[in-house]
């Protein structure tokens, strides 16, 4: 065979090599910044590491950062911050996302405007959101202390970061305020591509408004809401900046969350290997998590 | 013979040229990278910026590369560079976390440097957190003591003397605290401190109290000294003034700094940097420096200066000579003046500065009182794990007010937290 005749791509038995040859820079680019890196922070996480050098021989392989880690009430009460914080935020991300996705759905007056400024706080960056919701909940100076003195509410200022329970509500808040925007878009997305015509059917038989939104809206949905589910759900469990900007991680590590417990061991302790370890595990429940809810969405559909 | 001659004479002439041309074209390319966090402070980032300039004018063909990182970012950033083959030239780290550096071998021993150029670091402030394994790896550049600022107008109007200790200080902060409008929102503080943020900070403003109760976190032994009824009395101070908001709650340091500065707090204890700030704020005019009610004041070594262990022969002498500048005598005397700050450097010429600021003998005087306590912010024997110990720290006294604890249970609970993370 000539050397000619191997390299020729048009011949129909080596077609399907041009298609890998044209995937092959994406490939390379994944591996390079994604694959590399999660092979290296796997590997870090069975060595006894501070601070980690590529250049330097490997230490030798442990598993006492697995073993410490799993004994670690610090962990623990860091992974229970976590489910809480997704679940929570999951929720009302979802109740509020729908609401206004229905109500903005409608024809009305002003619906567009509407409908900019539901999707307006998704737009703000994180940390400007941060520092505004730090000022409202502000212990001393905050407006949301002065409203709840004002209406009553209260007799004395309430200290929201001093205090285990509200510092963990005002991160909620936060960030359902910064997240709801995106399943209120992802909805109304879903809520357009629903036929009029199951409506107007609906209507024919009798059924009111509750009726077509438990028997017509909400199955539509079920593709769209499995997939923004993962989304919002992956969006929590390692969202960083608004926990870290806005209590990092305190008081009393109320909330902790396991991207900010492998921040504080990897760059506050300088305890490289043992980070790794938190950012795998995270890693391998966020995969099982995806997996469980992904694998649930096609009977959805 | 003669036309060979000439030809070589050519030759040479034009090889030496072409060196002379391009040995300043490649010493044109040298540039030493430094990266700080203090570029944009006003006053200390004039004073760098001025040994830049002479280190590039004594050093033609040299550039440095300045480059800001933010305090916030700045562990990150230099831990990023180091671990990627990359440090700075010129390594500017603050005090309490050059200690990881070192112990991973990335700060070059600077004793021959030293010896070499005859430097005197005999009664340098603070020089002495610089040893590392007996070998000098860091030159201290600043050491400071805390002043106490007060707002002579708000003590004024209640009646009240410059508090001189403790009793008279917590008298003050409580009469001082109060809801001045009458919306039932407390709008004037006693005092005030950084009671949310990193730990290092909260435990400096801890250590106002506990060192007045004559507490130390740990002796000179290195040896753990927090179970101790002088560490449970400072608790107990810092409990009763957290606890009876005397301080606004949930503040960054610079938040807290602004606050004063705006005539919203009457007494406040830091350090250096605090008078600048003042300077910009509204009640600028009602704002008097005193010395603080406690003895000793809070103090400490604040940052450091070295060169890594990784870069090139010519560029660890070349970032030794800026190293030289920054501590000469010329350039610590222009530092007082700049940076408004007590100099390291006992042979600095001070007399500028006292005439430009006009506390700066208290400042000198607050230094001194730190360092002959021997006061640092950097317990011995716990420098490498000197974060976790102050995070430690912090979220044990912040149980302690939250859950309503007794200082001798948390005393005990600091104790034993601080010896285990020392056995790591």
């Amino acid at each position: 065979m000539s050397r000619s005749a191997f390299l020729d791509l048009a011949r129909p038995s080596r077609r399907h090599w041009l298609g890998y040859l044209l995937l092959l820079p994406a490939v390379l680019l994944i591996g390079l910044i994604i694959a590399y890196p999660l092979f290296v922070s796997v590997d870090l996480s069975f060595q006894n590491v501070g601070i980690p050098r590529l250049d330097q021989p490997r230490r030798p392989f442990t598993t006492m950062n697995y073993e410490r880690l799993f004994t670690s009430p610090e962990f623990w009460n860091a992974s229970w911050t976590t489910l809480k914080l997704v679940v929570i935020v999951s929720f009302f991300c979802f109740l509020l996302g729908l609401g206004t996705a229905l109500l903005v759905n409608n024809r009305f007056k002003g619906q567009s405007l509407a409908r900019l400024l539901v999707a307006l706080p998704w737009a703000v960056p994180e940390v400007v959101a941060v520092v505004v919701f730090a000022w409202i909940f502000d212990s001393s100076f905050g407006l949301m202390n002065w409203v709840f003195i004002r209406l009553g509410l209260v007799d004395t200022t309430i200290s929201w970061f001093s205090s285990p329970e509200a510092a963990f509500a005002v991160v909620c808040v936060t960030m359902v305020w910064k997240g709801y925007p995106f399943v209120s878009i992802m909805m109304l997305a879903g809520l357009q591509s629903i036929p009029e015509d199951f409506y107007n059917a609906a209507r024919v038989d009798g059924a009111n408004a509750w009726q077509r939104l438990i028997n017509i809206t909400l199955p539509s949905l079920m593709p769209v809401l499995g997939v923004t589910l993962i989304l919002v759900m992956l969006w929590v469990f390692r969202d960083f900046s608004i926990i870290y900007v806005m209590t990092g991680g305190g008081p009393l590590k109320a909330t902790q969350t396991l991207s900010i417990m492998t921040y504080e061991q990897a760059f506050g302790f300088f305890k490289m290997g043992y980070a790794s370890a938190i950012g795998v595990v995270t890693l391998i429940v966020c995969v099982i998590a995806s997996r469980l809810l992904m694998g649930r969405a096609p009977e959805n559909i | 013979m003669r036309m060979l001659d000439w030809k070589r004479l050519a030759a040479a002439g034009l090889v030496t040229l072409g060196t002379m041309t391009a040995l300043p074209a490649l010493a044109q390319n040298k540039v030493l990278k430094f990266v700080s966090w203090q570029k944009d402070e006003r006053g200390t980032g004039d004073w760098w910026g001025s040994v830049i300039k002479e280190f590039e004018a004594t050093h033609p063909g040299v550039k440095i590369e300045w480059t800001k990182v933010e305090r916030g970012a700045f562990a990150d950033t230099m831990t990023t560079l180091f671990a990627g083959g990359q440090p700075p030239d010129i390594v500017h780290l603050a005090s309490f976390e050059f200690q990881k550096f070192a112990a991973n071998g990335w700060l070059e021993p600077l004793d021959p440097y030293i010896k070499s150029a005859k430097l005197d670091l005999k009664g340098w402030a603070g020089q002495d957190t610089c040893t590392w394994n007996k070998q000098n790896v860091c030159v201290m550049m600043l050491y400071f003591g805390y002043f106490m600022a007060y707002n002579e107008e708000l003590l004024k109007k209640e009646g009240l003397e410059v508090p001189k200790n403790y009793a008279e200080f917590l008298t003050a902060a409580r009469k001082l605290t109060k809801d001045i409008n009458g919306d039932g929102i407390v709008d004037q503080f006693g005092t005030g401190h950084e009671t949310r943020g990193g730990g290092g900070q909260y435990m400096s403003e801890m250590m106002n109290y506990t060192l007045d109760a004559g507490a130390r976190w740990t002796d000179e032994n290195g040896k753990v000294t927090i179970n101790t009824p002088q560490m449970i009395e400072g608790l107990t101070r810092w409990k009763t003034i957290v606890k009876e908001n005397l301080t606004p709650r949930d503040l960054a340091a610079g938040e807290v700094r602004q606050l004063f500065a705006d005539g919203k707090i009457a007494l406040k204890m830091d350090g250096p940097w605090l008078w600048p700030i003042i300077q910009k704020g509204k009640a600028r005019d009602q704002i008097k420096l005193t010395t603080v009610p406690f003895n000793p004041p809070v103090g400490g070594s604040s940052n450091v200066l070295g060169i890594a262990s990784e870069i090139s022969p010519e560029n660890k002498k070349l970032a030794w000579d800026f190293i030289a500048i920054a501590t000469s005598d010329k350039f610590q005397s222009s530092y007082a003046t700049l940076g408004a700050s007590p100099p390291p450097d006992p042979r600095a010429d001070t007399t500028g500065a006292s005439k430009e600021t006009p506390h700066f003998d208290l400042l000198v005087k607050a230094t001194k009182a730190a360092a002959d306590a021997k006061v640092d912010r950097i317990p011995k024997g716990l420098e490498l794990q000197f974060n976790e110990f102050a995070k430690m720290v912090m979220e044990e006294s912040q149980r302690m007010i939250i859950q309503d604890l007794d200082p001798k249970v948390v005393a005990a609970t600091m104790q034993k937290k601080a010896e285990t993370l020392q056995q790591q």
